[in-house]
């Protein structure tokens, strides 16, 4: 099986040992990894900010990278995903010329988690794990793409990790891309309650399946004076591939 | 059915906060009441249908104008099972303020008024109800203090539900 | 309220209510009991199926809006009730007040109306020299303190037991006490003297329905009930798209109103007043005027974001939202607040004066998921930011990183610069963007997974 990978701005830019780890786990579940060197961003900031012709450029470049081949796009975010997946037929469903395109490759998009559980039924391999481990709901994952139950399936399988479930896990930690700098003050406030709520719940790790957030709660945690871990789930998950 | 009806009824009503009995005959509907009431209640009641005709106090409690009184018995409606509200109509020239203005409201229903659900209750009027039809629903209450339930704002502190 | 030419200030205002602890305690524990209250009365609950029920109706409705107010006329006029429509504020004002001064009228009680707080209302009665008593214990808290509610369900919600305590001992000349009970029953008395005395009673509609011409209302006090029957004139002022077809379909909405807003299966009291007392009747208003106001409304439901006239009012999406959490009504400068009021207020006072508000959103999506009418608000908030940028309300610096953005995204070795320079001009880019923002985020990783990738 091959699939192809998106990378995403923020694993490219500032996380690339979460992309190292998706590329680990993918491969060592015998799939081939094809990452499409023209890939850029998913336009997804351009989206929530409003700025829809900037975000469509974006859009249909994706399109002219992934449109041509039929594999699964695995993608390790899910706003990224949920960008690809729910707004890309919006966007241009008045456009003749890519609305077939903007459906099929919406059609290919998974999550990471979902890939894995859904494709790979890695949550049945018997994985290791360690510590004690916590998971935040990021929104887009849960409300746009509807994916609760896999990000669960997997950290719940990891043998040898006790999974905490989080107070409230599925509310927003105030990242929301623009939001962040726009509002600053109230997204710190948003991340302070998400980070006193991961620091109660005893886990020394935390995990999610967005970069955006996890960044953002991570800072909040740091400034609680917490030394709870904060990684993505492929880096947790990779971990118990040694 | 009817049992059922009537037992989900009273449940629902205590639910929210209403005293709720079921009687079979005038003399147990006197002996509830003679259990609910105060002494010193000043007692407002229509006196118009059966169930309001059989009601008995002393005559130092009955006070015809329910502005001044502190409790109204009367017959109402119609319950609704499902959310445990006793339904005040207007029609029959019923001053269904009474039942608000009084600290303590005693609402008797006929069992064969009790229905089902809210829905069951509106497929009756078409499109010409009364004036008023006001859902009782527990008693009056307030949560606009940090949320702290409080009973008995404007209108009654005390709801008695009596099926009868 | 601000001034309608100027843009409301949202970043300061929500920056200085994030500082308050005790406002913020207080709508903590709020928005939480209401969350968790919501989700049981809910619970085993078909509420897909009740959502998609009510949603239909309401888009029905709206779809021939007109039409359904024409019905709504004719059958309240044939009970007994006075129609009015007002296109905007200044005439629902000119309704109400000749009513009032016809009947020579000096003080009105009210109960909680949500759209005579937008039109103002009580400014307007006090210029005329009339005094709107508010009756609700929220609403009458907010009117002593001089402020404006900041929940639409729940008026008072950011002032704690000491605080109202301390108000009704300055302005009522009651002894302090903090204990609700004793708090209540002071505006018990106060008001109770109100209503019996009362030549006229206001309140809003929950509903009007076409049918039967009625209006329903729903309240837990029981001032509503007091207002609407008490007094021998009642003046209800609710908006035009209140609007259910019949009394068969009012059970649809009974079932999610109060479950959304309170968690209560239903509110203490439910009344549907059809027209003015008849002959033999010994209930009802001799007089009702119902007073259905535009001020904006028919152009929206002619517009892309007409849904949002499906909007019942219950207050969810404000539990919901994680910025109305934290920062809670007062911030947003509107008379409605949330992510329902950024809308609201967008639509109905003009993106001039509400584009700031569009920021106060996470799309996180939490308010679409509670709505019980299916509102899509995320959308709408997400398209109103669009119709910001193509009116050229955001700052010059973001259309300008925006377009190179654009450009960026579209040719991957540009894409891979900027990464670059990103990287090499962070430790400026945290200087100049500020350490709120940028101190929160990582520094950039030496070498990109684009670059480990090759």
């Amino acid at each position: 099986m091959r699939v192809q990978l998106f990378g995403t701005c923020l694993i490219d830019t500032f996380y690339p040992e979460t992309g190292e780890a998706t590329v680990r786990l993918l491969r060592h579940f015998g799939v081939e990894v094809d990452y499409p060197r023209g890939q850029t961003c998913c336009g997804k900031p351009a989206d929530s900010g409003g700025y829809r012709r900037e975000s469509k450029k974006a859009a249909e470049h994706f399109l002219s990278v992934y449109g041509k081949s039929g594999d699964p796009i695995v993608v390790p975010s899910g706003s990224c995903a949920s960008m690809i997946k729910n707004h890309y037929p919006e966007l241009f469903k008045d456009d003749e010329r890519l609305r077939d395109t903007a459906r099929s490759v919406a059609a290919r998009v998974y999550e990471l988690s979902q890939f894995l559980v859904n494709v790979l039924r890695v949550h049945e391999a018997g994985l290791i794990g360690r510590g004690r481990i916590t998971y935040h709901a990021s929104c887009q994952l849960t409300r746009e793409l509807g994916v609760t139950e896999e990000p669960l399936l997997l950290l719940q399988s990891l043998r040898g990790a006790e999974f905490i479930p989080l107070p409230d896990a599925d509310r927003c930690c105030g990242f929301g891309g623009v939001f962040m700098a726009k509002l600053p003050e109230v997204s710190r406030a948003l991340a302070g309650e998400k980070a006193q709520s991961v620091i109660s719940t005893g886990a020394d790790t935390l995990t999610g399946c967005d970069h955006g957030c996890l960044m953002n709660i991570s800072s909040a945690i740091r400034e609680n004076g917490s030394d709870v871990q904060v990684k993505h789930i492929a880096v947790v998950l990779a971990e118990g591939l040694q | 059915m009817r049992n059922e009806l009537v037992d989900t009824f009273v449940q629902n009503a205590r639910k929210v906060a209403a005293e709720a009995f079921v009687v079979a005959d005038d003399g147990e509907l006197n002996r509830v009441l003679a259990q609910v009431l105060q002494p010193a209640d000043r007692v407002y009641c229509p006196g118009v249908t059966n169930r309001e005709k059989a009601v008995v106090f002393a005559p130092e409690q009955r006070c015809e104008d329910y502005r001044s009184a502190t409790v109204c018995v009367e017959e109402v409606f119609a319950g609704v099972a499902e959310t445990g509200s006793v339904v005040s109509s207007s029609g029959g020239g019923k001053a269904i303020q009474a039942g608000l203005v009084c600290a303590h409201h005693v609402a008797i229903v006929a069992q064969e008024n009790v229905m089902e659900s809210v829905a069951d209750f509106f497929t009756q009027w078409g499109a010409s109800p009364p004036t008023n039809i006001t859902f009782e629903t527990g008693p009056s209450r307030t949560a606009d203090i940090e949320l702290t339930l409080t009973i008995g704002v404007h209108g009654p502190g005390r709801l008695t539900v009596i099926v009868y | 309220m601000t001034d309608s030419t100027k843009s409301i200030p949202f970043r300061a205002s929500a920056a200085k209510a994030v500082r308050d602890r005790g406002l913020r305690a207080a709508l903590q524990h709020a928005t939480g009991v209401f969350t968790v209250k919501r989700a049981d009365a809910f619970a085993g609950a078909d509420l897909e199926l009740w959502r998609n029920e009510a949603s239909e109706i309401r888009v029905q409705v709206l779809s021939r809006l007109e039409d359904y107010l024409g019905r709504f006329t004719a059958n309240a006029t044939s009970a007994g009730a006075q129609i009015h429509r007002a296109r905007d504020a200044a005439a629902a004002h000119d309704i109400i007040g000749s009513i009032l001064r016809d009947h020579g009228i000096e003080r009105v009680v009210k109960a909680k109306s949500m759209v005579s707080e937008e039109i103002h209302l009580n400014d307007y009665l006090s210029r005329i020299g009339i005094t709107p008593v508010e009756t609700d214990l929220g609403e009458y808290i907010i009117q002593i303190a001089g402020e404006h509610p900041s929940h639409i369900i729940v008026p008072a919600i950011h002032k704690d037991r000491r605080q109202v305590g301390t108000l009704f001992s300055e302005k009522l000349g009651c002894t302090y006490s903090e204990d609700p009970e004793a708090l209540c029953k002071v505006a018990k008395h106060i008001l109770r003297e109100e209503f019996l005395s009362a030549k006229a009673g206001m309140s809003g509609a929950n509903f009007m329905v076409a049918d039967s011409g009625s209006i329903v209302l729903f309240s837990n006090e029981g001032n509503i009930r007091m207002c609407t029957t008490l007094p021998p004139l009642h003046i209800a002022v609710t908006s035009m798209e209140k609007i259910i077809p019949s009394l068969s379909d009012l059970p649809k909405f009974v079932r999610l109103l109060p479950r959304s807003a309170t968690g209560q299966v239903l509110t203490s009291y439910m009344s549907v007043i059809t027209g003015t007392r008849k002959p033999g009747e010994a209930t009802g208003a001799q007089e009702l005027h119902i007073v259905i106001v535009d001020n904006g409304r028919s152009l929206i439901v002619n517009s892309e974001y007409r849904e949002m006239l499906k909007c019942i009012r219950c207050g969810a999406c404000l539990n919901a939202c994680p910025v109305y959490r934290t920062v809670g009504g007062h911030a947003y400068g509107s008379t409605y607040p949330g992510p329902m009021g950024i809308v609201y207020t967008a639509l109905l006072e003009g993106m001039e004066k509400a584009h700031p508000l569009l920021d106060a959103t996470t799309l996180c999506g939490a308010c679409g998921d509670v709505c019980p009418v299916r509102v899509p608000l995320p959308a709408l908030l997400r398209r109103l930011r669009e119709e910001r940028v193509e009116r050229g309300l955001t700052p010059p610096s973001e259309r300008f990183g925006m377009a190179a953005f654009g450009v960026a995204a579209k040719s991957p070795s540009l894409f891979q610069y900027g990464q670059r320079a990103a990287g090499l001009f962070w430790p400026l880019a945290v200087k100049m963007a500020g350490k709120e923002v940028l101190d929160r985020m990582p520094v950039p990783a030496d070498r990109t997974f684009r670059g480990r990738m090759s």
